[in-house]
Formats: C-alpha cells, structure tokens, sequence
C-alpha cells in the first residue's frame, strides 16, 4: 500500500518548517551577533557616516584639557583637534578614511557604548539606543608633554615618557606632525590625505609605536641582563683591543669600538663608556640562544600590548641568532634588531621597577556624559622579565653611565636625582646614526622612564641625552 | 445561480493590511528629507482600494474556503509596495501597475477554467508549453540578457521572465501525471538494497522534462531557477509516492552537478566563492560587494532595527530586486525579519492544509506543489540574503521588485483559494 500523500504532505511540511526555523537562526546570527564585528568593519558605510551624524565624545589630557571634540556644521558634526603635537596619539576620525589611534582604539566608547557598561552596549545592539558619549581621560601630563615637544625642537624622530610604576603613557610626541582636524573635515580631507601620504618623511606614522629602528647601545641593558643571570661575573675584566674579531673564520669583518679601546673592561665600564667589544664577547660567552630568549622577554619581537597598537620589532630577520658574527652584533644593538621608541621606554622601565615590565597605555579612564567613570584602565604588568637583584645591579652600572668619570650620558644628570640611563647611536642605512637615550627616574624608586629617538643625528646618543634629562625633569617637577 | 458568501475574518484581517500599507508608507515618506506629503498617500490608497475589491469580488463570486491567504498576500504585497517606495521610489508607479495586473490576473484565474480538475487533462500541453516558455528567452529578437542571465522575454520596454509562469505550469504538470503513475511509481518490486528502482519507462518523461531543463538553465545561466526546478521536482516526486530515497538521490545528484558546475562554469564558481569568502579583500570590493554589504545592512538591525527609512540599505546595489530582506531587516531588525518570515510560514503552511483536506490526488499534489514553491523561493533568498547557500537570483514573493513574479505569485494564491473552495463544495462546508 502506498504512503498516503496526507502523510507526504505532513513530513514536507515538517522539513519546511525545520528549514525555515534554521533560516532564522542564521538571520539572527547576522542581526543580533555579528553586529559587533561588521558593526566596527572599517569599510562598513554607517560607521563612517555616524561620524558625521552624531557627535563623538571628547578625548581630554590627564589635566582635563580638551584635546578633541565633535563640533557642529551645517552638513553635519566633525572631529576638532586642539594639540596638533598629539596628532598620533588622539588619531583622526574621516569619513572616507575611517580612523586611527584613540579615536579607532576606544571608538566603541566614543560612541557611548564602551565594552565596560554592558548594559550600553545591550541597548545599543538590540534597541539601537545610544547613551550620550562619555570621553576618554589620556595619561599625557600637558607639562611632560610640552618638555618633550619643546626637547625635540622640530627634529624627525620621537619621544615617549611612561610612568614605570602603571604603564600610564604621560608623553607622546612623534615627529614629523600632521594636523588631525584637516583629515578629518570633510572639506579637505581629499587633499590632505594625498599630501601626507606623499610625504618622504611619513607624517602619518606614529614613531612612538610605530617606528622601527635598530636599538644601538641600548640595547646593551638587555644584553648585560641575559649576561648576569647566566652567571657572568660584571666585576671580571674583559680584554678590549679594537678592532676584535673572535677568530679567522670572521674574515675581514670586525667589532669596533666607539672609542678605538685597548684595556680591561668590567661590565660597569662597559656600560660607561658604552664598549661594543665587551658587550660583542659576553654575548659570545652567553651564546645566541640566551641572547634570544632575553630579548623576548623584554618584548623584542611581540606586541606591546598597549592599547594603540604599535609594531612588534624583530630579533633578527629569521627570529634566531645562528651566527657568531649576528651574535656579536647584536650584543650591542646592531646585527638585524628593530624595535619601537615604546619598547626601549618598556626595557627601561622593567629594569627600573626591579624587572617588574608595565603594560604601556595611552587612556587611563573612560567617562560618561555626566563625567562618572565607567571604566578605569589599569592593565596589570606585562610580567616579572628579569630577577630584582639583576635589576639591582644593571640600575646600579646605569647610574654610572649617567654620573660615572666620562661617562658618555652625563647631558641626561638632573641635579638632585639619581639618573639611571643609556645612550645609544644605531648605524642605519638612512645616513647619520639614529641618536637614542632610555633612561629612568629616581633611579631608586623611578616615577618616569623615557625613551627617545632621533633620527639620523650627527652626534647620535649625545644629541639624545639631554633630552631625557629635560623631559625626566619636567615630569618629577624639578 | 451563485450564492454570495460572507468572508469575516479576511475582511477583518484586511483593514490591518491597510493600516499596514499606509503606516508603512507614510513612515518611510517622513524619514525622507523632504518629508510626507499627502500625495504620497495615492500609492497606498490605491492598493487598499485593489485590496478590497478582491475581496468583494471573492465574495461576490460565492468563493468559499480558505480567507487567511488572500490577506497575507495583500500584506506581503503591501510590504513589498513600502519597500519599492523605500528603495527605488522612481520603480514605484511601475509596481504599482504591476499589482493592477496581478490583481487582475488572480480574479481571472479565478473565473477560468470552469472545472479546475480540468487541468489534469491538458498536461502534456502545459508540459509542452512549459517548455517552450523556458527556451523562449534563447530566441533571437524576443529574448533579453540581463545581468549574465538569458531568462527575459522583452517587447519594447515591458520584460517579462518566462520562468515565472513555467514553474506553475510545471507544478501542474507534475500534479496530473504522478497523480495518474504514483501508484506504479511508489509500489516497486525491484529494489536494489533499500534503493526502489522504478519501472524505467515510466520515469523517463519526468527524467526528460528535468534534463530539459537543466540544458536550458546552462544556457541560460540562471542558478536560482534551476535550483528551483530540481526542488520543485524533488518535492513533488516525494508527495506523490513518499520516497525519501528519490529525494536522496536528487539531493545526490544536486551536490554532483554542483561540483561538476562549479568547476565547469564560472558563473557558478564566482558565486560559490563569493558565498565562501565574501570579506576577501579581492572579493569584497568586486564581486562580493553586494553580499558583503547586505551582510552590513543585516548586522545593522539588532532587535528591533534601525526604524524604515533609518537604514543605509540603499548602499547594496540592486537591493529592491536582491536584496529587499535584508534591507528590511535592516530597519525593522530581527524582530521584523522574523515576522516577515513567519508571514511566508504562515502561508505555507495554509497552503498545505488546503492539500491536506482536497478531495483528490491531483488536487493535494497541486496545492502543495504551488505552497512548496512560495516556501522554496523565500528560504532559497532569505539564505542567500543571509549567507547561508549561495546567492542566486531568486525573488523574494510578493515583495521583492518585479513584474512576472508578482503576477504569477497572484496566481498561485487564486489557485490554492480554488482548491479551497472546491474542497468546501465537495464537503459541504463554508
């Protein structure tokens, strides 16, 4: 007998009924779940036109300066910028060229639906309300930062000052500049975009998070920690004769020594007067592997986690150290290293807070309308990087770099403080030596570490000095 | 002599399509720049009277039966009216035409033919016809390409897509001839494990009439409609003799020609991959550019949506023929989506009721074809809409932008009434 077409139609119309349960399933995964992620698609239309229909929240200093904010025009509200030093840190906010930097890191927020008030974002997602936009509190301290703008004095090149102790970014200055209000305003963002982008020297770039550059000398801190806790003895002597090469094998390549050295070195003379041989030989001694692993867990080669995002810096291009003659090099920052302004601050921070490294952050809080606090940002450290005592002594030997007999940071001394610091001057291709200092302040219990960077300047690492000196000054109100 | 007929509930029903139409209306003309102006009401008003008058003119004509279908189809033509103002406001005097036509082809086929179980007697003509409407667009001067699709008959400016009117044509078709074989299709002696093997002789016209079509939709270059086709087949092969196993084997045959396709035809492998990685950054700004911006416009609505006219959906191309639900759910959200969904349900799901209680075979085969059809194409578009198949061409009924497939979709509602009627005569029922 056959199955009557009764029972047939029944089970099709079951099948249809499943199919279209599952229907909606789906069409509730696009509407209700996958709004938040096509919601913030930089290329989603509505994003960028929100910009125009509504108001965004203000970004403000640590001293409660506005440093942007949405103002009004017949066609519609558009972002005003009040600190053109702080470009690269507030970003921009295009219609046509979504944004960047806070204004892409915490957009959620400065729409009134930051990720800390579930409630906002509920009401956003399934009622399509919006509470009205709160602002977000930036760590920048406005004298830090004028220190820090007036020191660079319109080089190319970049300065970050941290607190050591939270991470709190408390100045920012990367240069050259770019003004955020012309990118942002609808009249001439055409124009301006062409003209940055075109740009050799690359305004656009944030050299704090951004910028990459091979470390020099500085990096001698990391390598000097690798060194003591691998058992090398910082009180034995070490032969210095330049040129050095470690055997024949290395051709006709050699290390030299800034100084054209001949003599018997500690490690805290290395660090004074900055030798490249010593640090060549015990990077030796330690080997590539060791090497290596130090440099990661100063962060060499990851992300900074800071909350805008920067680049992550290379130990070498192939992430190992397989030969002697890379080994040495880097030793003493050169060899393929590359690393961020903001990494160096990281490494002089971690070294100055007993090996304690600090989750770097540009935004300390996020308010509401009403200026409450919805959210306090407070990252915990990255992680203890080196033991306490090896931080001891490296702080120790870097106080002598600063205040030492001949030391080659003195410009960085701040009457009254114990500086803690390291210059560095990093062979490029791009001309002259990147001129570097990191450095941190007091040196016993530091409130301020700084990295700065400039770029291609004739006297590296003592051009640099001095300018630590003056921002480290002006954040411990000196 | 007729007797007039009291419909009630779908009078009732009908002033809520009217609040409906012109709600919808006047919101989308308010969220406009230019804001309402009373003029606008013209388009509304107008449909409302239509709305009515089939009515009537249902009663007048002592229709008994089913009176849920004729107010949802009002109400998914009153939707697709505000969606047509809201998207394509320079379409909308043209749909509006199209409604007219479509109303006056439901009341035609409601007058004719005389006896519907007639119908059942042509079949090999409207197999014939349907046919020849099928590779109708191939031929010269009448037939019209668009979009990479050669499924268009075109007479100056008026297109028409022939494939609207076959898949009716077909659903009649198959209704008359498995009404006459089920029997000897369903009660196989032969079986090859649990597979039934079917008297060869008696599958071959249904296997001819499917291989037809499939070498005309190559031709054509039409994936919705072939997709539908096969569906429809598969359907009606199960109704008629509750086979899974034909349905197994369809569905088999469905994946193998679709690998076969994707590999063999680019049209179908640029839809598959677009459907696979929409937001590639070479798909995305190319041919996913549409699908990835009906995804925006969907991710948009939330709960309760971004209220009409509120939206951005007019940034998809083509979205009143494409993509009209996702521009809906865009700004009603997914609360909208779902009552716009359970509407097609709920017509469905009438429709099969009206099969469950006809009084013969051809008659059950017939509604339920005609209801699987309207179920078919909105899953076939809501999925595509939504990514979970492929995209294809396939309009959502009675609301998506369109001629053809409005007329025909009205057609389809007249016949399922027809059935109806017919089964409360033959039981004696209201």
């Amino acid at each position: 007998m056959t199955r009557s077409i009764a029972a047939n139609i029944r089970g099709l119309t079951l099948a249809i009924a499943m199919t279209f349960l599952v229907t909606s399933v789906g069409v509730g995964y696009w509407t209700l779940v996958a709004g938040d992620e096509l919601g913030s698609d930089p290329f989603n239309p509505r994003l960028v036109a929100a910009i125009r229909d509504r108001p965004r929240g203000f970004i403000k200093d640590s001293a409660g300066n506005t440093l942007a904010e949405s103002v009004q025009t017949p066609d519609g509200y558009k972002r005003v910028y009040r600190d053109k030093t702080l470009a690269h840190v507030t970003g921009y906010a295009s219609f046509q060229f979504g944004a960047s930097g806070i204004e892409a890191a915490y957009a959620e927020s400065l729409v009134g639906q930051d990720p800390g008030d579930p409630l906002s974002q509920w009401r956003a997602r399934y009622l399509r309300e919006r509470a009205p936009p709160g602002s977000i509190v930036l760590g920048i301290d406005p004298k830090v930062q004028k220190a820090a703008v007036d020191a660079l004095g319109g080089r190319r090149g970049a300065i970050v000052a941290i607190d050591p102790r939270n991470g709190a970014i408390l100045a920012s200055v990367s240069w050259p500049q770019y003004d955020a209000s012309l990118i942002s305003d609808p009249a001439t963002e055409d124009a301006t975009w062409k003209q940055v982008n075109a740009d050799p020297d690359k305004p656009l770039i944030n050299r704090v998070t951004q910028g990459l550059y091979p470390p020099g000398s500085t990096f001698k801190i990391v390598t000097g920690a690798a060194a003591l806790e691998s058992g090398v003895d910082p009180n034995a002597k070490v032969r210095v004769d330049d040129p050095w090469q470690a055997d024949k094998s290395w051709g006709s390549y050699f290390v030299r020594s800034s100084s054209r050295a001949h003599g018997d070195y500690t490690m805290a003379d290395g660090y004074r007067l900055s030798e490249n041989i010593y640090f060549a030989k015990i990077g030796l001694q330690i080997g590539g592997p060791k090497l290596a692993e130090y440099a990661q867990r100063f962060g060499i080669g990851s992300s900074t986690r800071c909350d805008i995002t920067g680049a992550k810096g290379q130990l070498s291009r192939t992430g190992v150290l397989d030969r002697p003659t890379l080994v040495a090099d880097t030793s003493y920052g050169q060899g393929e290293l590359l690393v961020s302004p903001l990494q160096m601050a990281l490494v002089a921070a971690a070294v100055g807070m007993g090996g304690v490294m600090p989750t770097p952050h540009y935004a300390t809080e996020v308010r509401d309308a009403e200026g409450h606090a919805i959210r306090v940002i407070a990252p915990g450290p990255i992680g203890q990087v080196i033991r306490p005592e090896t931080a001891r002594t490296l702080t120790t030997m870097l106080v002598g770099a600063v205040e030492g007999p001949g030391a080659f940071a003195f410009a960085a001394k701040i009457a009254g403080v114990h500086v803690a610091g390291k210059t560095g001057s990093a062979e490029n291709p791009s001309g002259a030596p990147h001129g570097w200092f990191v450095g941190f302040a007091p040196a016993e219990s530091p409130t301020v570490a700084v990295a700065i960077l400039l770029e291609n300047s004739p006297r590296g690492g003592e051009d640099a000095a001095p300018l630590g000196g003056r921002v480290m000054q002006a954040a411990l109100g000196k | 002599m007729i007797a007039v007929t009291r419909r009630r509930p779908e009078l009732g029903l009908l002033f809520w399509v009217a609040a409906l139409g012109i709600t919808g209306s006047v919101a989308v003309a308010a969220a406009e720049v230019a804001g309402f102006r009373p003029q606008q009401l013209v388009v509304p008003a107008t449909f409302v009277v239509i709305a009515f008058a089939l009515h009537v003119f249902l009663a007048a004509r002592g229709v008994r039966g089913d009176q849920l279908l004729l107010p949802i189809a009002a109400a998914l033509t009153a939707l697709g009216l505000v969606l047509v103002q809201r998207l394509a406001s320079n379409l909308l005097v043209q749909q509006l035409s199209w409604t007219l036509i479509a109303a006056g082809a439901f009341a035609a086929t409601i007058l004719i033919p005389k006896d519907l179980t007639a119908l059942s007697r042509f079949k090999w003509t409207w197999a014939l016809l349907g046919v020849l409407l099928l590779i109708s667009p191939l031929l010269p001067v009448i037939g019209r390409e668009v979009n990479g699709a050669r499924i268009w008959l075109g007479v100056g400016t008026v297109t028409f897509e022939p494939w609207e009117a076959v898949k009716i044509l077909l659903v009649i078709f198959f209704a008359a001839y498995l009404e006459e074989f089920r029997e000897v299709l369903a009660q196989t002696q032969r079986r090859f494990g649990p597979i039934p093997v079917p008297p060869v002789p008696y599958l071959v016209p249904i296997v001819a009439m499917w291989a037809i079509a499939m070498v005309v939709m190559v031709f054509e270059r039409d994936l919705g409609a072939t997709l539908l086709f096969l569906g429809i087949f598969l359907a009606m092969l199960y109704l008629a003799t509750g086979e899974v196993f034909y349905t197994l084997i369809g569905l088999l045959l469905l994946l193998v020609g679709g690998f076969v396709a994707y590999h063999v035809f680019g049209h179908v492998a640029a839809r598959v991959d677009i459907w696979l990685h929409p937001f590639a950054d070479d798909v995305r700004f190319d041919t996913g550019y549409q699908l990835v911006q009906g995804l925006f416009a969907l991710a948009n609505g939330g709960l309760f949506g971004a209220g009409l006219g509120n939206g951005m959906p007019d940034r998809i191309p083509v979205v009143w023929s494409d993509f009209v639900f996702d521009a809906f759910a865009e700004e009603v959200g997914f609360a909208g989506a779902i009552a716009l969904l359970s509407l097609y349900l709920l017509f469905v799901y009438r429709g099969m009721l009206i099969a469950l209680r006809a009084p013969t075979p051809f008659l059950q085969l017939l509604a339920a074809g005609l209801s699987f059809i309207v179920a078919l194409q909105t899953l076939v578009i809501v999925g595509g809409n939504s990514r979970l198949i492929p995209l294809t061409g396939i309009t959502l009924p009675f609301v998506a932008y369109g001629g053809s497939s409005l007329v025909t979709n009205w057609m389809l509602v007249a016949l399922l009434i027809r059935v109806s009627d017919m089964t409360a005569r033959v039981r004696g029922t209201p």
